[in-house]
């Protein structure tokens, strides 16, 4: 017999009962919500410098802090030599170990003086320059964070110095379960695109040198490629101003690198065990690939994987963890990005209940397929993404990160104010739809890392293969 | 407040407001409207108002914690907090969480040694179901066997994901208070034993609420889109006629600094890069010497400019990191016996005695020298910053409020941390820095692979 089918077979036997409580009546004296306020939408003021480089504006009056969020777009982890995955990330930590005018240390050591932080971080698309102030220094932090994206010096016993540090650093999260975890459902999910390598790996590690270093930084740390937000106490006029100041002598060098290749939108499932001795959970990570951001099905498959696995009232967490008392927590998110996405469950269960917490993790799933979710449920997600982006935007900096993410997955910047109306436009159907198509148990690769005596648990569930 | 110890103190900390800041300029002042009323039942009721957004932070925290939970039951505390979550008799498992999300809430809840809070942050319109199911479960649970097996059950899930199955398994919190203090309230394993954990009986459940959850035991704390007038209005409607309950008087647990340091190896099956954690005793809440042990912290371990960082991340390059934490909460949120420990993963080919004497020649050099002005200027306007931004979200601005009207009896109080720390001068950290980060008041775990422990017994 298949696994296709074993899995299919297994999925028909577990789905489970409706819960009772979502049957149950609300209390009698509860009082209703209050009628919604109208949906806040940043204003966001935009220009374009003759270079290139993308600036938006979010003014705010909130606290006193000014935030820079200085996003390039293919410039991260996808970008990034086979044999040196991970590098983006080590590119980004050294942007603030040196520049031409300043050593790490005088770099910190003015960030903390301005009541502010300067930061880098790679993601899959793009790398990220973060820098916040106390509002009287937004202009000599914008100074701070235009010299170390501009102009680092990647001076050679920091780049020593961060290699033998992220050798150490490996070894520390090999030892975490849920980071084998994510190495395995990456690959699992992405095959060979570079999405699958976002880790570092101790070979490419030793293989970074400084010259890596400053090539890349002239590839891809370029205004042309480059979005600015600024938000906070600032208006927008002042705020070009000292963007221009900052960036507008700044010209792009030679040619930005070419867009990454879409990802596959299906993968054939693998059924891995990663043998981790004495191990007293399984972490289990079910997982298969989905559409980009700009996908017409990102929207649904939001609300689908809310339903699923998107905080305490979500299926897999009332049923693995209020229900069957499994897990501490039981989560799916969908992993949306310009080229390609997933669609990545996980719980980490106690070795006993290992095959059957996967059981009900493939039940769930086969039921937003097989019946329509009701009404009410459907309201209560819906409502429980609109109340996330109200809560999110009540953050100036998080405001900023979501447009520079936004941006980064291929998403114009009249997506933060669409998103809540979009989603309140999703219906049962369209849900139901998503289950058949992208929750199929069949098509989802399955990762457990745990003890070696789980593996008779799993079975039923593919033809597992081992490895340490 | 059932546990303040040490009130005599307070007007040393009170007096240093006076002093205006002049670290930086007045637009970066962030001063919290705060309105205080206790109802008739002794709950005490903090608004801040700021209508930036349809949003409101909602935080109820009951004065009781880790520190007061039966002797024979390590994790009660905790345990209890999950079963606050598990329906009442009006609001059956399952309601709580399905009103709040269907609110666009999110909500959540945590113990601490001398608190146990519970948090919601939602758009407005959720504020009012939200404020009728804190109430609900102020006056009673359903106390069901079958919600008590399943959160044992969920919190040994925790245990393991946290601690059993990690790496370095939280000893820097959990095994660090066990060796470093005396009394069994500070001492005992705040997660629990499973034996403890498993032992749990409904009276046990039954008798913590009674004793520790009424409404003259806990705050209420809203921030964000709603006025005082109508924050106090919604608490009488919902908790007014909630009865106050008799709460017992906290043992002494108090302790004093440690006069012998104490020194221990730990095997680690899991981890395979070695880590130590330094932990010394601090002042108690309300001491005069409370702000100047935060900017101490600040200038030892806090962030990359930090001496320890430049020092032993970079120069020596002898550690991966360096982390310092207050116990579980900050520097300005206890109310008992705490530690300051450093924290730090460091290269296999250095011995923790060289980590130490690095540590303990950094704070030597306090010692001896203080610290320049430019780099205590420095050192200010960053923390400054940061209490600004613990700040933002609705969700911990009341938290926070909660928490310091609930351990200082007076919210306000948290319009007052920038100034004492403004306040700090150099002979204050050298004073600090002499009595409390000795070696006769530290307590070290060296925590190895056990591999990398082997191999030390075989050289032996």
């Amino acid at each position: 017999m298949t696994k296709t089918l074993i899995a299919l077979l297994i999925g028909a036997l577990l789905v489970p009962a409706a819960h009772a409580g979502e049957a149950a009546a609300m209390p009698k004296d509860l009082p209703a919500y209050a009628a919604d306020k109208p949906l806040p939408v940043p204003a966001i003021s935009k220009q374009t410098l003759d270079n290139g480089l993308t600036v938006w504006v979010v003014p705010r009056n909130g606290m006193p802090r000014i935030d820079f969020v200085l996003a390039f777009q293919g410039a991260g982890l996808a970008a990034d030599d086979p044999a040196m995955p991970g590098f983006a990330s080590t590119l980004a930590g050294l942007l603030s170990e040196g520049s031409d005018q300043r050593d790490s240390k005088a770099i910190a050591e003015a960030a903390q003086g301005q009541g502010g932080s300067i930061g880098a971080f790679a993601s899959n698309d793009g790398l990220t320059v973060a820098a916040d102030a106390l509002a009287s220094n937004a202009e000599p932090m914008l100074a701070l964070l235009a010299e170390v994206a501009r102009t680092p010096s990647f001076p050679e016993n920091e780049v020593a110095l961060a290699k033998a540090n992220a050798l150490q650093g490996l070894k520390a999260a090999e030892a975490q379960p849920g980071f084998r975890a994510e190495r395995a459902i990456l690959k699992a999910v992405y095959g060979e695109h570079p999405y699958a390598r976002t880790q570092n790996t101790e070979a490419g590690i030793n293989a970074i040198t400084r010259e890596h270093l400053v090539a890349a930084h002239r590839q891809r740390l370029r205004p042309d490629r480059a979005l600015l937000v600024i938000t906070g106490r600032v208006d927008p006029e002042r705020a070009f101003t000292l963007a221009k100041g900052a960036f507008g002598d700044w010209k792009a060098e030679g040619k930005a690198a070419a867009a990454i290749a879409a990802s596959a939108t299906t993968a054939t499932p693998r059924f891995v065990h990663l043998e981790r001795s004495g191990s007293v959970q399984s972490a289990l990570r079910v997982g298969r690939p989905s559409v980009p951001a700009t996908d017409a099905d990102h929207i649904p498959l939001r609300v689908a994987s809310t339903i699923l696995g998107g905080g305490f009232s979500s299926r897999l967490m009332q049923n693995l963890r209020e229900d069957k008392g499994y897990t501490y927590g039981a989560y799916l998110g969908h992993r949306s990005l310009a080229a390609g996405g997933a669609l990545i469950a996980g719980a980490d269960v106690r070795n006993e209940v290992t095959g059957a917490a996967l059981g009900e993790v493939l039940a769930e799933y086969t039921r937003l397929g097989a019946e329509a979710v009701s009404a009410r449920e459907l309201d209560m997600n819906k409502r429980y993404i609109a109340g996330g982006y109200l809560i999110s935007n009540q953050m100036q900096a998080a405001v900023a990160m979501t447009l520079a993410n936004n941006w980064l997955s291929g998403l114009p910047p009249e997506f933060l104010g669409e998103f809540v109306p979009k989603v309140r436009a999703v219906d049962a159907a369209q849900v139901q739809a998503i289950g058949k198509k992208y929750f199929a148990p069949a098509q989802q690769s399955i990762v457990v890392v745990g003890d070696a005596a789980v593996v008779a648990q799993l079975k039923d569930y593919g033809k597992f293969e081992t490895s340490k | 407040m059932s546990a303040m110890r040490s009130p005599k103190l307070l007007p040393f900390l009170i007096g240093l407001t006076l002093s205006a800041s002049s670290l930086a300029s007045d637009v970066d002042r962030f001063d919290l409207p705060i309105a205080v009323k206790t109802l008739d039942n002794g709950l005490t009721v903090v608004v801040s108002e700021d209508r930036s957004a349809p949003v409101v932070g909602v935080s109820v925290v009951y004065k009781v914690g880790m520190r007061s939970e039966p002797k024979n039951r390590t994790g009660f505390a905790h345990l209890f907090e999950h079963l606050m979550f598990e329906g009442t008799p009006n609001a059956p498992e399952g309601t709580f969480d399905k009103v709040i999300s269907g609110g666009g809430g999110r909500n959540n809840g945590s113990t601490r040694p001398d608190f146990t809070n519970y948090i919601e942050i939602a758009p407005v319109s959720a504020l009012e179901p939200i404020l009728w199911l804190e109430a609900d479960r102020m006056k009673t649970l359903d106390f069901s066997e079958k919600t008590l097996k399943n959160q044992q059950d969920v919190v040994k899930e925790e245990i393991r994901v946290n601690v059993k199955n990690q790496p370095y398994g939280g000893f820097m919190w959990i095994d660090i208070s066990q060796q470093a203090f005396s009394k069994w309230e500070n001492n005992h394993d705040g997660y629990g034993s499973f034996v403890d954990l498993e032992s749990a009986k409904l009276d046990d459940v039954r008798a913590f609420h009674r004793d520790y959850y009424g409404p003259n035991n806990a705050v209420l704390s809203l921030a964000g889109d709603v006025s005082p007038e109508e924050g106090f209005a919604l608490a009488e409607k919902y908790f007014g006629k909630i009865d106050q309950r008799p709460t017992p008087k906290p043992a002494d647990f108090s302790e004093p600094l440690n006069t012998q340091e104490k020194r221990i190896t730990q095997s680690d099956p899991l981890a395979q890069v070695p880590a130590v954690a330094v932990g010394y005793k601090i002042a108690d809440r309300g001491s005069p010497d409370q702000a100047p042990i935060a900017v101490l912290a600040e200038v030892l371990a806090g962030g990359d400019a930090s001496r320890m960082y430049q020092g032993l991340v970079k120069g020596k390059e002898m550690a991966l990191n360096i982390d310092s934490l207050f116990g579980l909460t900050g520097p300005f949120e206890y109310d008992g016996p705490t530690l300051l420990t450093v924290f730090a993963l460091y290269k296999p080919t250095v011995q923790a005695d060289q980590l130490l004497a690095e540590m303990d020649a950094q704070i030597a050099a306090i010692v001896k020298d203080g610290v320049s002005d430019a780099e205590l200027a420095r050192v200010k306007t960053a923390m400054l910053a940061d209490w600004n931004n613990s700040l933002e979200s609705f969700l911990s601005r009341a938290d926070t409020l909660a928490k310091f009207q609930a351990l200082w009896g007076d919210a306000k109080v948290a319009n007052r941390v920038p100034a004492w720390i403004q306040a700090v001068t150099s002979d204050d950290l050298k004073r600090v820095a002499a009595k409390y980060l000795t070696v006769a008041n530290r307590t070290v775990i060296d925590r190895k692979p056990a591999a990398m422990l082997a191999t030390d017994a075989e050289k032996k």
